[in-house]
């Protein structure tokens, strides 16, 4: 029985492999995908135009400018004279925003009165609006900071300053644990080992009978002295050998090229990566079970393969979708897996916190690599 | 004269012909209807319930080592944030092992003496907050929510004290055409871009490779339509399939996630039209320049689908890209769609930003079409 799996097995890879085209278009794609991914896939926001309409003309609305362009998120500052004048431009997306500081602002401020400074922004844009709109309150309100915390006249106002913003009595000190400079890359890297190799193992299995199919090579293959089951299982185990090429490859990309620390155990990596190719090969092996033409195999994929990476924290947090859908992010192999990916990366979390992820990671293997040996056999028989 | 429009009527009747033959390929195969209304419906669906950027509640661990009125009034305003979901840790420890292990995102930490320190003259008081970096948006977002509940909590504590308030800088956002900048607002234009990307590019990318692969390719040379007529004759039964599909979308758009248009449905449809030219057309070359099904499924996932998720700017911002990304950005359909659509729905017939975006879409796709044409050219050689 082990003799005849080998075989097999050994069949499985060396069709997959003996085209270097093939071979090509298993490693090529994803290596260039990870690059340029990790580039656009970023949620910070750089380079923004903002237009600034200064009403005020007076010296605190100058400092406010001053240091909105040292900061080195802001690439434009162009000034309009009128919020009117700067619709135009937002309209055409020229900027993603305008800071308007109302007439009075400056002799307010030097009054001791309150002063407030307009943001306007491109909803359209509203993501990457409301990050910037972050970036401008906090210097805005640093701006503040340094009026309360200048000496100003009287007792008055010096005793006004341990009321607001920054006192010099108090202060919130904020230690980024994990990922210090808060670089998006990091975490986005790991995330794209799971979902590459997601995608890879997926593909592989839901064509592999498709495709014999089509040729005519899977009556061969049925009537050889291999068992259903062990035709299923030489189907299944390739891909796995597949991962673990693939994803020692991006280890090394993503820690040697782009210095992202690994800090969790080998082991444990492999582990996952082992776990989450079975548990992806299972349900591609059950797509190929299903339909009867390369396209629709594709197809099928595919249709599961978005709803995959949608559904895993990939893109937007988990925490921000509704309970049912939730729900479904826990039978998803990728939540587990990039949770993993995460742990095993930034975090070098301990086996004991892991262990729950990998579990269900292997639950899940176990169920989806059952079905499919079950639809295979029946379809098979 | 007779003879021109007898030459005329005889063109328009054999593109009829080649249309009419696609056309019922078109309908008679199911997965051609799964890409044209389920995957769509999916997608909208997912996108709209599933995906949101609208960072909702974040769950922290907050450590009080100081039994004083101002550390439990301080713990109090966090609780009682609507931002937080507050899971209170007996010690350091215990709130250091949450965080490592992902159960929540945050530990503040109200260090002992916390009251003294607070009161006494000379004396800083610190509040301490340790955040999960791994995800930069999530910590800048409790970064920015710690701060605004710290300095909330001095300046009512003052208040109660009868201290003056200093003059506060305060800064009032507005967001243009999408007042409470709900992500689904601008997510949902942009997974019609997507979608229509999908039919456009995924669907035609198959059309002529499946002649080739089933060799009826010849048969179609050997009739007397010309190169025009073919390509055109291919894509103008998807071009009305894709319309369709768009009307379900954006039905669905506006009666059930209730989007606002604020565009005229002239300008919607004009946009959608302009934008199939550029998707048709890449689709098209896919398949004029892949031999098998096969490949072009995946030239046609790896060109059109995949650019336009992640480089249209629909889920991340383009402008915040490295310049030589931008650069490429320009080449991908679905970046002009994306602005065009989000305009429309979100602002209006601003025709400044819709006549550009149309006209770099029907370049893309003159040029796209331009080079089918002329692959072609060369197999029929």
């Amino acid at each position: 029985m082990l003799q005849r799996l080998l075989a097999i097995i050994r069949k499985e890879l060396i069709t997959m492999l003996r085209d270097p085209r093939a071979r090509y278009t298993l490693i090529v794609p994803p290596t260039l995908q990870l690059f340029v991914f990790s580039f656009a896939a970023t949620m910070e926001v750089k380079n923004i135009d903002l237009a600034i309409v200064d009403l005020d003309r007076g010296p605190y609305a100058a400092d406010i400018v001053q240091r909105l362009r040292g900061s080195r998120s802001f690439t434009a500052l162009p000034h309009y004279d009128s919020v009117a004048a700067a619709r135009g431009a937002l309209e055409r997306e020229r900027i993603i925003g305008m800071l308007v500081l109302p007439s009075g602002f400056s002799p307010d401020l030097a009054a001791g009165r309150p002063a407030t400074a307009q943001l306007l922004l491109d909803g359209r844009r509203s993501n990457a609006a409301q990050i910037a709109a972050q970036y401008v309150s906090l210097i805005v309100s640093a701006e503040g900071a340094s009026l309360t915390g200048a000496p100003a006249d009287g007792d008055a106002a010096a005793a006004a300053g341990a009321g607001v913003a920054a006192p010099p009595n108090a202060d919130v000190v904020v230690d980024n644990w994990f990922n210090p400079n808060l670089d998006y890359r990091w975490y986005m890297l790991p995330n794209l080992v799971g979902m590459l190799s997601l995608g890879v193992a997926l593909m592989i299995t839901a064509l592999s009978v498709a495709r014999e199919r089509e040729l005519g090579t899977f009556d061969q293959t049925l009537v050889s002295p291999a068992t259903p089951v062990e035709i299923a299982l030489g189907k299944l185990l390739p891909p796995l050998v597949v991962a673990l090429v693939q994803t020692t490859l991006y280890l090394l990309i993503v820690t040697l090229l782009y210095g992202v620390p690994f800090r969790g155990n080998l082991l444990i990596f492999y582990a996952a990566v082992l776990a989450f190719a079975a548990a992806c090969a299972g349900v591609g092996l059950c797509v190929s079970s299903l339909v009867y033409t390369q396209q629709q195999a594709f197809l099928g994929a595919f249709a599961l393969l978005l709803p995959f990476s949608l559904l895993s924290g990939f893109a937007t947090p988990v925490e921000n979708m509704p309970a049912w859908l939730q729900f479904i992010t826990t039978i998803n192999p990728l939540t587990h897996m990039l949770r993993l990916m995460q742990g095993l990366f930034l975090k070098g979390a301990s086996l004991g916190s892991m262990a729950h992820e990998l579990e269900r990671l292997l639950e899940i293997a176990l169920f989806t690599t059952t079905a499919a040996v079950l639809l295979f056999s029946r379809k098979a028989a | 004269m007779s003879d021109a429009l007898t030459r005329v009527h005889a063109w328009w009747q054999q593109l009829a012909a080649v249309m009419i033959k696609e056309a019922k390929q078109v309908i008679r195969d199911p997965s051609s209807w799964i890409i044209a209304v389920v995957l769509p419906l999916t997608f909208l669906f997912l996108f709209g319930y599933g995906i949101s950027l609208d960072t909702t509640v974040v769950k922290i661990a907050v450590v009080r080592e100081d039994d004083g009125r101002d550390a439990r009034d301080f713990a109090a305003a966090l609780t009682n944030s609507r931002w937080f979901l507050v899971v209170p840790a007996a010690g350091r420890r215990t709130g250091e092992q949450l965080l490592q292990d992902q159960s929540v995102k945050a530990v503040v930490i109200i260090p002992a003496e916390f009251d003294r320190f607070l009161n006494a003259q000379h004396t800083t008081a610190q509040v301490q907050v340790l955040v999960d970096g791994a995800e930069p948006n999530t910590a800048n977002f409790v970064h920015g929510y710690v701060s605004s509940i710290w300095s909330g909590f001095l300046a009512a504590r003052g208040l109660q004290q009868g201290m003056a308030m200093a003059a506060p800088v305060d800064v009032a956002t507005r967001f243009w055409f999408n007042a409470n900048a709900e992500s689904r607002w601008f997510l949902i234009p942009g997974s019609m871009t997507v979608i229509m990307t999908l039919l456009g590019t995924l669907l035609t990318s198959l059309v002529v490779a499946r002649e080739w692969e089933r060799g009826t390719l010849e048969a179609l040379y050997a009739t007397p339509l010309t190169r025009g007529q073919i390509l055109i004759g291919k894509t103008l039964p998807y071009f009305l399939l894709a319309m369709v599909s768009m009307l379900v979308c954006v039905l669905t758009a506006l009666f059930l996630f209730r989007l606002p248009l604020r565009g005229s449905l002239l300008a919607l449809g004009l946009v959608s039209a302009v934008f199939l030219f550029p998707a048709l057309g890449q689709g098209l070359l896919i398949s004029v320049t892949m031999k098998s099904q096969m490949a072009a499924a995946q030239l046609g996932l790896a060109t059109g689908f995949l650019p336009a998720m992640m480089l249209s700017g629909f889920l991340f911002d383009i402008h915040s890209m490295p310049v030589w990304l931008r650069a490429i950005t320009f080449a991908v359909p679905a970046r002009y769609m994306n602005v065009s659509l989000q305009t429309v729905f979100l602002a209006g017939d601003i025709w400044a930003v819709l006549v550009p975006n149309m006209l770099f879409m029907l370049a893309v796709g003159a040029l796209f079409f331009g080079l089918a044409w002329w692959r072609l050219h060369k197999r029929v050689d």
